[in-house]
């Protein structure tokens, strides 16, 4: 020891340590220091477990409020809020029949904010439904699902399917009479094989109708084993499921360097004086990694050009959004309550008994038959989806809006396709009727086949066909397919939602359903 | 300025505004869900002897009827020990009742949510609510949730009684309902025990008998100046008015309308009544979320759809085939509170009330066993109130307590018909489950022969017809065929052909019927000159009759 140290009082160094805590603690926490220059914001960016999915720069095509609305982080931002509501609300619900009612009635009458939470987790998982919706329609129409892409866009698929099961499956949860006969028509959809099954008489050997709706509601009803499996499904399957595959979604935007944007991008940029440096040339620096690592690389041989540090612009982004969205869901919950109709009732059908919103274009074209609308239809939607990425191999408008041959005019005409085709069928079927009113005895296969919906897939599918002849372009076939998709689920969920009455007979206001 | 910057800048604008507005948006919340609920500001208007009182959730909860009833969070003088609360209109305590309030609940008898903590919530005025509560004015309606009174008598009899209860002036020493049982002059309380819920309690079946011997053993005061004995028939009425003291008089009442206006005869209530109609047992808790109020005037309220109900069923419930019920306004509104009072709960056993028991399980009637009110209850919907028919739409019902019919017809013509009933008429027969017993049967005949104010026959008439049978074919044709069909399957007469019918139809009584006709109704006296029908000689009787008597071998 130096004589100097000696001379100092013996618990000083104690003390300047006790002093420095609060400090080091904060250093130890987030290493690298405050973020204010471009390397300590990068360390700032790959030092934190969480932020490390982020890129430490981002470029400055992807900040543009126009390059993706938002819709992925404010879909990301829904799921946050339904799962810390959620988790609130668990605390309370009891998952068995009759006593989740009694539940629910004590978290809207009784439990602190408990109405609140349950208004909020209700908004922000539909707002969720929407946004994943919208987030789906801007990736294609900015043809972001090509090379390298493609299978993200499939992953995202994934996502869109497990954001419907989870909003499915909360949606029992109350036990209502809204909640019950939902689900049993939720169940009936599952159960539409059968339609073919019965029809070819073989339903007696081979029924995966039966067998999907028994593996849904563990009872030939809705009843207390659907109940606990909605609950473990909505609760802990599902979430999981969705957290994998969000990651593995954002891991890949990562990889596959960063959002989509056209090859000319830099040039569409205005030049950046910049505060913040901005590469516009590939920096004096060299990757070990990439002697080992093969494939792509997030920089190799490109630079990072126009880019700059994702902290603090991309977080501000993102936290903007995240808030925005939080706004919404807070807003809409003060405006409007989550319903809660009486209690499940299976002695009292609800008529009409309709599913949640975002299945009723599938009850609409179930309405027309069961197999089609529940199986057929969907599948062929799903496969044409899935495989849009590996039929459009082009790259003509990559990262543009509306992107590819045809681009803007060719999706207005296909607006008018799309809701014009719908409209038609549908206005056709409630004036007219169809097959089953006009031949009585006409076996069930030939609706199965030949119906308004199968009609409708029939016109949109030979409108794309002729859309890739004429401009010699996948790209263009799928823009009028994909638009022409929206406007038929735009149009079916309407028509399902607001004009279809008791008997799923068309009624132009609920003011007009007879009253039993 | 540089577009990244700008961009960040949007972007932190975006970040501060949305942040503001969920700031505000939550704080509004919080200052809502803790300051601004309804029940803490009408808590926090309360004090208990001058000290504030606690503002907090309360409720009343009973495992044994599965209720929790948070009413009390506003009404809070009516919880549990929650005496005394003063400063706002809705502390009133709860008028005294048998089940205290603070135990039992409040949704048991009153319907409402008891889960809910605003006020259209709580009194399930709201949509998607099935039970909303019982209006306060016909409030006992709620009491036949658990409780359903047996032995009630129809309103006359009820009536009856009550005024020879009260012609002996029972009232002197006795307390009903808090009136009578005057103080004695000699100082004092009550003599008499109060007897306002004395069908509850019960009481001393040898009373008469106690009295008489009092007021002899009395030198003076009261019992040797105010008691004399009481004939037999009295005691009846004094018994019956007693049974039915409980502590739901009102309601008691209104189901002593509801028996007299044969409502039975049509549908059943706890199993017993007819089947034209659907069963009642529970239609106090008709859902008014799944009821159609189109066409009831004042468009709400179960007790208004009900009332409206009463008062045209066809057009409140589209092809109801139910008769109007000529009813002034005040029974309407009796059988409306009846109706209300319809309704059912699981009840664990130790909750199960005898009067309940009673009538479920033991066989107890819910009606008094007199005549007049098994006819009132079971037949004068469609006989009349006073057994003289009556014509409902293009419909008639015949007319039975006239003294030219119950001349003609024998106590076996009327109990036969009664318990076979008419078949191909709406006349059930009532020898069936859920039906009248064979004493009951009787006494509604006794009750009829009463009402003509005839002892009737007793001696089957032994006349046997011997006509000609083809000059009877030809007649019945001419004649008879027009209403009671050519086979005489009936249409818009009853059916002959029926065995059920000619098996208690003497030969007699035809002749009788057809020569003399049945007043009130359409059947004319063919047996006197006539200008719009034919007339018939005895002999052309006689062959009708004779004709009619072959259908008796089908």
């Amino acid at each position: 020891m130096s004589p100097s140290t000696e001379q100092r009082p013996p618990l000083a160094e104690f003390w300047d340590n006790l002093r420095a805590a609060p400090r080091r603690i904060l250093d130890t926490a987030f290493r690298g220091g405050s973020p204010s220059t471009d390397r300590t914001r990068s360390t700032f960016v790959f030092g934190n477990v969480f932020l490390h999915l982020h890129s430490a720069r981002v470029h400055r095509w992807t900040l543009r409020w126009t390059a993706t609305a938002g819709l992925g982080i404010a879909t990301t931002a829904a799921f946050l809020i339904t799962l810390v509501t959620g988790v609130l609300l668990m605390f309370y619900y009891k998952p068995y029949p009759d006593v989740a009612y009694q539940s629910i009635k004590d978290i809207h009458f009784v439990v602190p904010t408990g109405r609140f939470m349950r208004n909020i987790h209700r908004w922000a998982a539909n707002v969720m439904v929407v946004t994943v919706i919208l987030h789906m329609a801007r990736a294609f129409y900015t043809a972001a699902y090509r090379k390298p892409r493609e299978f993200n866009w499939v992953i995202g698929m994934g996502l869109l399917a497990v954001t419907l099961g989870l909003s499915f499956t909360g949606y029992l949860l109350p036990w209502d009479q809204l909640a019950y006969w939902a689900i049993t028509i939720g169940a009936n959809i599952a159960q539409s094989p059968r339609e073919v099954t019965d029809a070819l008489e073989i339903t007696e050997w081979f029924d995966p109708g039966g067998f999907q709706r028994a593996l849904l509601l563990g009872s030939e009803v809705v009843g207390e084993e659907a109940l606990i499996r909605f609950y473990l499904l909505h609760v802990m399957i599902l979430p999981l499921v969705l957290v994998g595959l969000m990651s593995i979604h954002f891991w890949r935007i990562r990889k596959d360097g960063g959002l989509a944007r056209p090859v000319d991008a830099d040039q569409r940029l205005e030049p950046e004086p910049g505060v913040y440096p901005v590469f516009t040339q590939a920096p004096e620096k060299t990757y070990q990694l990439a002697a080992v690592v093969e494939g792509r690389t997030p920089a190799v041989g490109r630079g990072p050009e126009n880019t700059v540090p994702s902290m603090p612009h991309l977080f501000y982004a993102e936290l903007g959004v995240l808030m925005l969205t939080t706004l919404i869901c807070v807003a809409l919950s003060i405006v409007s309550d989550a319903p809660l109709k009486e209690l499940a009732n299976p002695s009292v059908p609800e008529n009409p008994a309709k599913a949640p919103w975002y299945f009723l274009g599938l009850q609409e074209l179930v309405a027309f038959s069961a197999f089609m609308g529940g199986i057929g239809i969907p599948t062929i939607v799903l496969a044409g989806l899935g495989l849009i990425p590996y039929l459009d191999r082009e790259s003509e408008g990559t990262g543009l809006w509306f992107g590819g041959p045809g681009g803007w005019p060719l999706v207005k005409r296909a607006l008018v396709v799309g809701f014009g085709a719908s409209i038609l069928v549908e206005a056709f079927v409630i004036r007219y009727g169809w097959i089953r009113e006009w031949f009585p005895s006409v076996g069930q296969l030939v609706v199965t086949v030949l119906n308004p919906g199968t009609l409708l897939t029939l016109i949109y599918g030979a409108y794309s066909v002729w859309l890739v002849k004429r401009y010699r372009s996948t790209r263009a076939g799928a823009l009028g397919l994909f638009t022409c998709f929206l406007c038929g689920f735009l149009v079916l969920t309407v028509v399902g939602t607001y004009f279809r009455g008791p008997n799923w007979d068309f009624y132009w206001s609920p003011s007009q359903w007879p009253r039993h | 300025m540089a577009e990244a910057l700008n961009a960040m800048k949007k972007n932190k604008i975006l970040l501060l505004v949305s942040s503001i507005g969920v700031f505000v948006l939550l704080a509004a919340a919080a200052i809502d869900e803790n300051f601004l609920k309804q029940w803490r500001r009408i808590q926090a208007s309360g004090s208990h002897d001058g000290e504030p009182i606690p503002v907090q959730l309360r409720q009343v909860v009973n495992m044994g009827l599965r209720t929790a009833d948070r009413c009390v969070s506003c009404h809070v003088s009516m919880g549990p020990g929650e005496d005394g609360v003063t400063g706002n209109a809705l502390f009133k305590k709860h008028p005294p009742v048998v089940h205290d309030p603070a135990q039992y609940g409040c949704t048991v008898c009153h319907g409402g949510q008891g889960l809910a903590t605003e006020k259209d919530d709580a009194h399930g005025t709201v949509h998607f609510w099935p039970e909303p509560m019982i209006p306060a004015a016909v409030a006992e309606a709620g009491c036949g949730t658990c409780h359903a009174a047996p032995g009630v008598p129809s309103r006359d009899t009820l009536r009856q009684a009550r005024a020879t209860f009260e012609r002996l002036d029972c009232g002197a020493c006795h307390r009903v309902d808090g009136r009578g049982g005057t103080i004695r002059p000699d100082g004092g309380g009550m003599e008499g025990p109060d007897l306002s819920r004395v069908g509850i309690t019960g009481y001393d079946a040898g009373w008469h008998g106690k009295h008489v011997a009092k007021a002899a053993a009395a030198d003076k005061g009261p019992w040797k100046t105010s008691f004399a004995p009481v004939p037999e028939a009295d005691q009846g009425a004094v018994a019956m008015y007693l049974a039915v003291r409980n502590s739901a008089p009102r309601l008691t009442e209104a189901k002593s309308v509801f028996l007299s206006y044969g409502c039975l005869g049509c549908h059943r209530l706890s199993g017993v009544g007819g089947d034209e109609g659907p069963d009642l047992t529970r239609a106090g808790e008709r859902d008014p979320g799944q009821t159609d109020f189109t066409h009831v005037p004042e468009q709400q309220g179960l007790d208004n759809w009900i009332a409206e109900h009463f008062r045209s069923p066809g057009a409140v419930m589209t092809g109801s085939k139910m008769p109007a019920v000529a009813a002034p306004e005040s029974d309407i509104q009796q059988l409306t509170m009846f109706v209300l009072s319809l309704r059912r709960r699981e009840l664990p056993g130790a909750y199960m009330p005898k009067d309940r028991i009673a009538v479920a399980r033991m066989g107890q009637r819910e009606f008094a066993p007199d005549g007049a009110t098994i006819y009132g209850a079971f037949c004068a919907g469609c006989h009349g109130l006073n057994g003289l028919g009556r014509t409902s739409g293009d419909e008639t019902f015949p007319a039975i307590a006239n003294p030219e019919f119950q001349k003609l017809v024998t106590d076996r013509f009327l109990t036969e018909t009664i318990a076979r009933g008419r078949p191909g008429r709406r006349m059930p027969g009532w020898k069936k489950e859920g039906g009248l017993r064979p004493e009951e049967i009787r006494v509604v005949v006794e009750h009829l022969r009463a009402l003509a104010g005839v002892t009737g026959r007793t001696e089957e008439d032994a006349w046997k017809a011997n006509g000609s049978t083809a000059e009877g074919r030809k007649l019945y044709a001419a004649a008879c065929a027009g209403c009671h069909g050519d086979k005489g399957q009936g249409a818009k007469g009853p059916s002959l052909g029926t065995r059920a019918f000619l098996e208690v139809a003497t030969e007699g009584y035809l002749r009788d019927t057809i020569t003399k006709g049945r007043p009130g109704t359409v059947m004319p006296a063919f047996g006197e000159p006539s200008t719009v029908h034919r007339t018939l000689t005895p002999g052309d009787v006689e062959s009708i009759v004779t004709f009619i008597n072959l259908w008796k071998g089908k």
